[in-house]
């Protein structure tokens, strides 16, 4: 891939790219500009051992946010005052595209999986991995997040789960 | 009770009274740190603390039809729980009567039987085993004499009014007796509707490099919530900011009691047999789910009662590792012992049955800002024990001193357990003091003196 293709998948696996480096770089309002004021950001949590939870009106959820959540969980970060997010692990997300298709409402769905790496030099290295679902929208010449839907594939884990290392 | 053997006939087992220094008349409550870390201390502790006590096992809500189950691990040792076609619940040694493997294949599932995957020996939901693989060609004379087949139940299997509770050991105080005063304040979360509370879909395991008894310690602790929890209620205060006038009130919070902007009463108690309850009044009653049911409770349930189950916050720690809350949202803990600095935790959200739509959504979202590896709390909790612990290892100051507001405490009820019928040992006026944890440390220098033989 690179930045000639200008085909559809070309250009959604370079959107979920620079999505994840944004995060990696700590570019927290470079990310949050990604998502539409109607925005959705949604990580399932975990029924039994196969299926997550689809409900979020009666089951809960890791993390079901709105745009206003997603500015608040900015703010706690560079807040520096959470005892889980100061000192912030350095992060690297390893994102891979695995399908986009343009949906009956003009809607690219995306899919694709990832892995983060965070590592602490107090606490030492994680890894967990999971899938995304997006719905992106054509804004301009680039896409806006109308949802990210993020599954976490560990059901035991280490460390705090947000924004930045799933 | 099996003594583990010690491989230096040098070093002898601990004594747990040098972890206690416990001088009342001097005003002295002292816990050695070495009680956090110290290896022997911890196989010490699930020998003759957690092989003993009455373990949460699961909630029945959770298992509705015939045949499912729950699995976990009590003392380190795994046992499941299965909805059996008798209608009770069964908690059994999950270990196949044969050669011993794992039974069950799942954390949770469903199997009116269970088929033992390594041989091939089923059991139905009874513990009955219902078929030998090919019995008759391994055993044709039949099976030995005394050759149990059938599962082994755990000992001692209870119910309280939903929560299974179970015991490795075979004698000890039943159920009731054993949660105290700590059973009218389960009471208080149960009573919410009359058909009682169901927990919900969702959960996650999370791990933290911290010794089981920093999360029983956490969940009684008042003082910490001002400075681990203020970046919690100024993160949720800031969204409340941002929504403006978009605000449904059952989406609003209690971030300014916690910031301080207004002041409740609070209180903290000692209830007797290692149990802790920690409360406060909350400032903003219309942001309860529970609020819509007001009016019937007060129908139903003395206005003392129905206070405490609407109008006051209340964190339960059931001695040793079990938490029912009912602050933020409504929540339980379970966290389970697996090295003296590894323990391994399990929240779910439980609601009252029957709430409105609204009401379970708003109490869905309040779980979410708080309860979770994924909230705005729970992770700051999980660095605060962790860097607890860390603390543990420096010595120079070899003891963790309990003193904080003794001077707000009495012996006996105070007027505010009065309201909810219970007389706990000692109630304590500020929510923010250390005095209940005196209660929870001689049950555990209780259990951890062997009886003088």
């Amino acid at each position: 891939m690179n930045k000639s293709d200008n085909s559809l998948f070309g250009r959604v696996s370079m959107f979920l790219g620079h999505e994840a480096g944004l995060i990696d770089s700590r570019d927290w309002h470079g990310w949050l500009a990604l998502y539409a004021a109607d925005a959705n950001f949604w990580a399932p949590a975990w029924v039994d051992d196969q299926n997550m939870t689809s409900d979020p009106t009666r089951q809960t959820s890791l993390i079901y946010a709105d745009r206003t959540e997603l500015e608040s969980r900015v703010f706690r970060i560079e807040s520096e005052d959470s005892y889980a997010s100061m000192p912030l692990p350095q992060t690297v997300h390893v994102v891979t595209c695995t399908h986009v298709e343009i949906a009956a409402d003009g809607m690219a769905k995306a899919k694709a999986n990832w892995i983060v790496h965070s590592f602490w030099r107090t606490k030492g290295a994680i890894v967990r991995a999971g899938r995304y679902e997006y719905e992106l929208r054509e804004e301009g010449a680039g896409f806006l997040i109308a949802l990210k839907k993020i599954f976490v594939h560990d059901d035991r884990v280490a460390g705090p789960i947000d924004i930045y290392n799933i | 009770m099996n003594v583990r053997q010690r491989l230096s006939p040098i070093a002898p087992m601990p004594s747990a009274n040098e972890y206690i220094d416990d001088r009342p008349s001097e005003g002295v409550f002292r816990v050695r740190k070495a009680a956090y870390s110290d290896p022997d201390i911890f196989e010490m502790e699930i020998e003759r603390i957690f092989s003993r006590v009455w373990h949460y096992v699961c909630h029945e809500s959770q298992l509705r039809e015939v045949g499912d189950y729950i699995a976990t691990e009590i003392a380190r040792q795994p046992v499941f729980a299965t909805r059996s076609k008798d209608g009770s619940v069964k908690v059994f040694f999950d270990a196949c009567a044969h050669r011993g493997a794992r039974l069950t294949t799942r954390r949770s599932g469903k199997a009116a039987i269970i088929t033992c995957r390594y041989h091939g020996w089923c059991y139905d939901t009874t513990g009955k085993c219902t078929k030998i693989q090919y019995e008759k060609l391994g055993w044709p004379n039949g099976l030995p004499a005394g050759y149990r087949t059938d599962l082994t139940p755990l000992p001692r299997v209870a119910s309280y009014r939903g929560f299974v509770f179970a015991s490795l050991a075979p004698h000890g105080e039943d159920i009731e007796t054993y949660l105290g005063a700590g059973a009218r304040v389960i009471d208080t979360m149960v009573d919410q509707s009359p058909q009682g509370i169901e927990m919900l879909d969702g959960s996650i395991r999370y791990v933290m490099r911290a010794n089981w008894k920093l999360q029983s310690e956490n969940g009684a602790d008042g003082y910490h919530v001002a400075a681990v929890h203020r970046n919690y209620a100024a993160t949720v205060s800031y969204r409340e900011q941002l929504m403006g006038d978009r605000i449904d009130p059952l989406k609003a919070t209690e971030a300014g009691r916690i910031l301080n902007r207004t002041s409740t009463r609070t209180g903290s108690y000692d209830l007797g047999k290692g149990h802790m309850l920690n409360w406060s009044d909350r400032a903003n009653v219309a942001a309860v789910p529970l609020f819509e049911r007001e009016p019937d409770l007060l129908k139903q349930f003395p206005e003392g009662f129905v206070k405490w189950m609407v109008r006051r916050g209340r964190v339960l720690t059931i001695f040793p590792n079990f938490l029912v809350n009912d602050v933020a949202s409504s929540a339980i803990r379970i966290w389970r012992p697996v090295s003296a600095n590894e323990t391994e935790l399990e929240t779910w959200c439980f609601a009252p049955v029957g709430e409105s739509a609204k009401a379970r959504a708003a109490r869905i979202r309040k779980f979410e800002d708080f309860f979770f590896p994924s909230s705005l709390a729970v992770p700051d909790d999980v660095a605060a024990m962790e860097g607890a612990q860390e603390g543990s290892l420096a010595t120079g100051k070899n003891w963790i001193e309990f003193a904080r507001g003794r001077e707000f405490s009495k012996d006996g009820a105070d007027d505010a357990a009065e309201e909810m019928g219970i007389v706990p040992a000692t109630s304590n006026g500020q929510g923010d003091s250390e005095t209940c944890f005196y209660g929870f440390y001689r049950r555990w220098l209780e259990l951890m003196t062997p009886p003088q033989s």
